[in-house]
């Protein structure tokens, strides 16, 4: 009871998007044939709750008993993850629109899934963290089986159910034995506790309890071995769907995973710093092999953000602010990158058979349709960290602060697993212009769409210029020093 | 002493039940043993004197979690001996993990020292129980502390709304239902017709 | 003017070629003409003020700094003296000549903006060759040459044989461009410079120093200009360099006479003329130079009496008078060895142009076998081909006469052992051109025809744009020797040459004029020896030829394939590098590298992902389990090791 009444100013994002979901219920439920309009207006909250979000000042401010934070960390993954959930609204509006089966509960989802990871993102409580992921993956359970009547939608959103539950299970377990055996669930006061500790470190038992937290949030983030969801949810959900579960929800979990390992247990970064490497090197390894085998492209996206995971992972091992700051650019990168590809393959389409999958569906794209043939050469030499692209920067500004902290072999074998992915990403590229011509897409006419294919790929291709790349790297320079300072 | 010996039997119980859950070969029995424990866990809450939570787990999770999914049970026609046939296969990789992680646990309950900050820090967070009552104390905090977690519990309880009537809620034709408002608006030129018939031609 | 004379052809060049599409071929023909009339008419006056006024007229004119490392200084300039002038006139004569008679010689093939466009960068890169002041350019022309002979010869891409011979004389072509490169080196490490002026006020402060290589003490001056001399014999395809000069044949006619006969093959020529004060100092270089230019005279001379073909008959004269040229810069004649560049290019042009108006005229047939009586059928093309032989077997008062004697009686006069040497092959050979020429003008204008009645009934003369090349050629092939004489190799040798050509001792060719007169009378008498012959074998008794194969079956089995130097190569060079290479490609990459590196390893990777996604088995509770596995084992992790 430190305080009569909560400081609101700093969650003024959050309560206008909660808000702004019950009104979205209600415009949805009375209006006859809102689906449009409670879909644009979606988008529009978003875009109200990311301007709200960066009125903020980026003081460090608690507020809600200390439960709650906000800084330039959280205001930068927030911008991320708003931006990321907006522009997935828009796809899905356009995606619904040409395939059907639109309701209005969908953007609605989306905006709650947001709030969730709005919520994840800002946690300084393990009860807050706990809030916000549930918030945001009950939300995000629906929307992987949206399509009820297609048997694959729903697997995947009951294996994605199930194993999340599994996964909050493992999570909660773990807040309960940390909480055990540090005897609070406040981040600030955990700090506190763990660096009184002193030489001997903490007990065994807050480290276990830690190892339990990392593995949930390890589930939400995709690393390898709570990895297994991934490509089975990916591969069955709408596209539109996985188009989000690519990029927000990521970002969001791997804040939280970032601000958990920094802030709290930031003493013990020894401890964690090995579970982190083993996950972030399987992860870059199975994303990369794994791959190669795929021919559903939804599914070589899954292991593709598995491999991108491992890498955004190993900024976290450097435990200091220049790994931190690498981590935030790999994941401003990999969001445009993974947009612009995902309505690249939201393009994919035929009269007859309507959304296909199959990466053999795309040969002869470079006669048929240069233009997205040309977007997803760009986006796929990105992801693969072909340079002069983003994608070369993002792994760029992780791989040197392991380097610098004395990591070889690490790095060796981040450099290796890309130089292994680059094959069935460019091996797209080449069943694009040089394979036998199937018949050919609809033509995109959306212009939304084309806005942020394009958008996208300018971004990817003029990260190189200073005056495109610098607010990204300054802002993540000046927010994680904030979280690594304390 | 009386205590001790109810919180063993409560504990017993509770153990017993649990694993009879998931290795009784009837589901009808599996919930009814979940019922079981779920009121053994409510007589433990109440030796640690925490009433209002027992009394919340024995109206929530036996009143209405435990009775639905008995119904849900009892509805669907699942054969659960099929779906048990890959069991063995599993059971012994299953019980390793489960015994290694056990096995942890207690080694890690057993190396459990409390330090003065822990001990003072989590008596802070509850006012004495002879005090206020478990209700009181509950609500004193609930809404000051914890209304973030609160209103974030609702809006989860708001998405598990929405997500279960988008996954089955469906408009059926041919049900009938009352509509208040068509009732009023309905005029007498909606309810009939007047047709002049022309003898000898029929409607 | 000069900027002008040597970029116009480039400015042209990239106008057909890159919008070759749009002016159409028309337009391309127009540009590149018109931009090698105004080079040529300016390269006319260039030579008037250069070369014919009295006085040193040495220009050196800056374009830019090209290259500039540490001590490596080049840059684009244009050293224009009087040797420069000779070329330019050549050069641009030449190749405006040819580029109008292409008009009319290509006027059915679909590519013409292409063929304008390789005329035009040919002329550039040749001109880029000779304005030169420093190796460095030089080399760039050298290659630009090269480059353009290349996509010229293999011109009709779509004949494998015209490929063949393109890529042939380009890999003949590297060996010597190889020493070349190799000399410049030599020349830059010695002199640090690569500048003509530095070298070649330096050279007196090197002569008789020596170099060690391997083991071997090499005489400085000597091994540089070997070296480049090796550069000489592959452009000028002088004997054991020579086999692509015939082949080069595939390519279309006119590029035969621009190319292979007036100008880039004597690129060699100029070059150890241009050198010649490095090679001053390199007596032993010089007599190399002689002897391998000698022999190849007499060498492709035997060659080109047994052919059939009638540009081949050509080449191997083309080959025969190149080594001419040589053998007069071995015995220190450079003057006579330039005159007889001079007029060689408007002769042998004008056989080169000529013989394409013939095969022209009887449909692209050159076997001349095929071939005869076509001297009432075409009698303006028969005179012009007469006209080219009488200067080029040396007949009085005719270009040839004037070059080719001087030439024969420098050889002589140098009193050496490789100047007899040269003497006697150059009079044999000689008689041998006058017999070969004489031959292919039998037998293609005189006797019966023995081509196909269709060819018969098709036989036309070539239009006008064909023939005034002809004429102007013809022209330059009678008085040019007569007019220029006194400049080049006669009394105003000296003002006329000025600083370009250095000699270090006495001039031959003043010794030249002055020989015996049974010398004077031989290179006349051979001539007139091989043309009775001709006549008798070919004209007076058709069946003398048959006889004489029958007779002497060995020597002419040896002449007529061409000394089996082709054999020898393939299978000294050519099979023995496939094998070796297939070796390599066979056990060594496929079997070794392949296996263990690129294909072992993306097999690996291929299996290790079949692995991987067999992990994947889409049942939950392996999901859970595997979540569950990792978790118990970080867990174990630090509780049992991590502590």
């Amino acid at each position: 009871m430190n305080e009569i009444f909560p400081n609101l100013a700093v969650a003024y994002g959050e309560i206008f998007l909660g808000i702004g979901a019950m009104a979205l219920l209600m415009i949805g439920v009375f209006k006859k044939d809102s689906v449009n309009l409670v879909s644009w207006l979606s988008a529009i909250f978003l875009v109200v709750a990311l301007f709200l979000t960066v009125a903020g000042t980026g003081d460090v401010t608690y507020t809600f008993n200390n439960m709650f934070v906000a800084d330039k960390f959280t205001n930068f993954m927030k911008i991320l993850v708003l931006v990321a959930a907006t522009l997935a609204v828009i796809m899905s509006r356009e995606f619904f629109r040409l395939e059907g089966d639109d309701r209005f509960e969908f953007p609605v989802l989306m905006v709650l899934s947001t709030l969730g990871m709005m919520v994840m993102v800002s946690a300084n409580d393990l009860m807050t963290l706990y809030m916000g992921i549930e918030l945001q993956s009950l939300a995000l359970y629906v929307l992987a089986a949206f399509k009820r009547d297609s048997e694959r939608s729903t697997e995947a959103g009951l294996k994605y159910f199930v194993l999340g539950a599994l996964s909050s299970g493992i999570l909660l377990y773990g807040c309960s034995l940390v909480y055990g055996f540090i005897g609070s669930t406040n981040f600030s006061a955990i700090s506190m506790a763990v660096s009184n500790m002193g030489e001997g470190g903490a007990p065994v038992g807050a480290i276990v309890g830690l190892v339990f937290v990392l593995a949930g949030l390890a589930f939400k983030v995709s690393a390898v071995p709570f990895h297994m969801w991934t490509p089975d949810v990916y591969e069955g959900s709408q596209t539109p769907v996985t188009a989000f579960f690519a990029v927000a929800p990521k970002v969001a979990a791997l804040a939280l995973l970032s601000r958990t390992l920094y802030v709290p247990f930031g003493e013990m970064s020894a401890s964690w710093g090995q579970v982190v490497i083993f996950m972030s090197v399987a992860s870059m390894i199975l994303g990369s092999f794994a791959a190669i085998m795929q021919s559903n492209i939804k599914r070589l996206m899954a292991y593709s953000s598995i491999g991108h995971v491992g890498f955004a992972l190993l900024g976290l091992i450097a435990g200091n602010a220049e790994g931190l700051r690498g981590v935030m650019i790999y994941m401003a990168i990999y969001l445009v990158m993974n947009v612009g590809m995902f309505v690249c393959i939201m393009c994919m389409r035929r009269k007859e058979e309507g959304m296909v999958e199959d990466i053999k569906e795309l040969s002869g794209l470079g006669r048929n349709h240069p233009a997205l043939a040309l977007a997803i050469s760009i986006f796929m030499f990105s992801l693969a960290g072909v340079p002069p692209l983003a994608g070369f920067f993002a792994k760029w500004y992780v791989i040197i602060p392991i380097v610098n902290a004395g990591y070889f072999t690490l790095a060796t074998i981040a450099v290796l697993a890309s130089v292994v992915g680059a094959y069935y990403y460019i091996r797209i590229v080449k069943i694009m212009y040089f394979d036998e011509p199937v018949e050919e897409f609809v033509a995109q006419k959306s212009f939304p769409m084309k806005i942020i294919a394009t958008l996208s790929a300018v971004l990817v291709l003029a990260f190189i210029v200073p005056q495109i790349s610098s607010p990204v790297l300054d802002g993540a320079t000046a927010a994680a020093q904030g979280l690594s300072q304390k | 002493m009386v205590t001790a010996i109810t919180f063993y039997i409560f504990a017993t119980i509770l153990v017993g039940s649990a694993i009879m859950v998931v290795f009784s070969k009837n589901p009808v029995h599996s919930v009814l043993f979940l019922i079981l424990a779920f009121f053994n866990a409510a007589g433990l809450f109440v030796l640690l004197g925490a009433e209002f939570v027992a009394m919340i787990l024995v109206i929530v999770y036996v009143g209405a979690v435990a009775v639905m999914f008995l119904f849900v049970v009892m509805m669907l026609d699942i054969n659960f001996t099929e779906l048990r046939k890959g069991v063995q296969d599993y059971l012994p990789i299953g019980l390793l993990i489960g015994f290694i992680l056990l096995a942890e646990m207690v080694i890690i309950a057993g190396g459990w020292t409390m330090t003065d900050g822990i001990a003072t820090a989590m008596t802070t967070a509850t006012p004495p129980a002879s005090e206020v009552t478990n209700t009181d104390a509950i609500g004193r905090v609930l809404y000051t502390d914890y209304i973030f977690l609160f209103q974030l519990a609702g809006l989860i309880l708001l998405v598990a709304m929405i997500g279960a009537i988008v996954l089955t809620h469906r408009k059926r034709d041919g049900v009938k239902k009352q509509n208040i408002g068509d009732q009023v608006r309905r005029r007498r030129s909606d309810a009939y017709e007047a047709v002049d018939v022309k003898p000898g031609s029929g409607i | 003017m000069y900027q002008t004379i040597v970029f116009l052809p480039l400015v042209a060049s990239l106008i057909a070629g890159l919008f070759g599409r749009q002016i159409g071929d028309r337009g391309a023909q127009v540009v590149t003409c018109g931009a090698l009339i105004i080079s040529a008419v300016l390269s006319w006056v260039a030579f008037f003020q250069i070369a014919l006024a009295p006085g040193d007229h040495a220009l050196n004119v800056q374009v830019l700094s090209w290259i500039v490392s540490g001590d490596f200084n080049v840059n684009w300039a244009f050293q224009i003296d009087t040797l420069t002038a000779v070329m330019l006139v050549v050069v641009n004569t030449v190749s405006c000549l040819v580029h109008i008679y292409s008009v009319g010689y290509m006027s059915h093939d679909p590519h013409i903006p292409r063929f304008m466009s390789y005329l035009s960068l040919f002329t550039f890169a040749m001109l880029m060759l000779i304005t030169s002041n420093n190796f460095v350019q030089m080399f760039f022309g050298w290659e630009g040459v090269g480059l353009a002979s290349y996509l010229l010869i293999g011109f009709w891409y779509k004949k494998p044989s015209a490929c063949a011979a393109a890529i042939k004389a380009f890999v003949v072509n590297r060996v010597g461009d190889f020493g070349f490169a190799l000399g410049i080196f030599a020349i830059f490490m010695t002199f640090g410079s690569a500048d003509f002026s530095v070298v070649f006020s330096d050279v007196t402060s090197y002569a008789d120093q020596s170099i060690h290589f391997i083991g071997m003490e090499l005489d400085l001056l000597t091994t540089i200009c070997i070296l480049l001399f090796i550069g000489a014999m592959g452009k000028s395809a002088q004997l054991g360099l020579h086999t692509w000069l015939p082949d080069a044949m595939e390519g279309p006619t006119p590029v035969s006479a621009l190319i292979h006969a007036a100008t880039m093959v004597t690129a060699g020529v100029f070059m150890v003329a241009r050198c010649s004060p490095l090679f001053e100092y390199a007596p032993a270089a010089l007599e190399v130079v002689c002897i391998i230019g000698a022999s190849t005279a007499f060498f492709a001379a035997t060659v080109g009496m047994s052919q059939f073909d009638i540009k081949r008959v050509i080449a191997y004269s083309t080959c025969s008078q190149l080594g001419y040229m040589f053998f007069a810069l071995g015995v220190g004649a450079y003057g006579a060895a330039i005159f007889h560049l001079f007029t060689h290019a408007f002769f042998k042009a004008l056989l080169f142009l000529g013989s394409g108006s013939v095969i022209h005229a009887s449909s692209d047939e050159q076997d001349m076998r095929n071939m005869g009586g076509l001297r009432t059928k075409i009698p303006v093309t028969f005179w012009m081909m007469t006209i080219g032989t009488l200067a080029l077997t040396g007949f009085p008062f005719f270009a040839g006469y004037y070059s080719k004697d001087m030439i024969i009686e420098a050889a002589y006069a140098a009193h050496t052992g490789v100047g007899s040497y040269a003497f006697g092959l150059g009079v044999a050979a000689a008689l041998m051109t006058s017999f070969y020429s004489w031959r292919l003008v039998f037998m293609t204008f005189f006797g019966e025809s023995r081509a196909s009645k269709e060819v018969q009934d098709h036989v036309h003369e070539s239009p006008q744009v064909m023939l005034i090349p002809l004429y102007v050629l013809a022209l330059g092939a009678v008085v040019a020797g007569y007019v220029f004489s006194g400049y080049f190799i006669g009394d105003h040798y000296e003002d006329f040459w000025a600083e370009s050509l250095f000699l270090a001792g006495e001039n031959v060719m003043e010794a030249a004029h002055h020989v015996p007169t049974w010398v004077v009378a031989s290179p006349f008498i051979a001539m007139v020896v091989g043309f009775v012959t001709a006549w008798y074998f070919y004209i007076k008794e058709p069946s003398m030829p048959g006889r004489f194969v029958a007779t002497f079956r060995f020597a002419h089995a040896l002449s007529f394939n061409k000394w089996y130097f082709d054999e020898i190569y393939d299978i000294l060079f050519v099979k023995s590098a496939m094998k070796l290479g297939y070796i390599f490609w066979k056990r060594g990459d496929e079997n070794i590298i392949d296996r263990y590196g690129p294909d072992g390893v993306s097999a690996a990777v291929v299996r290790v992902a079949e692995k991987f996604k067999a992990l994947q088995t889409g049942y939950l509770y392996h999901y859970a389990f595997a979540m569950l596995i990792g978790l118990s084992a970080f867990v174990s992790w630090f509780v049992l090791g991590g502590q």
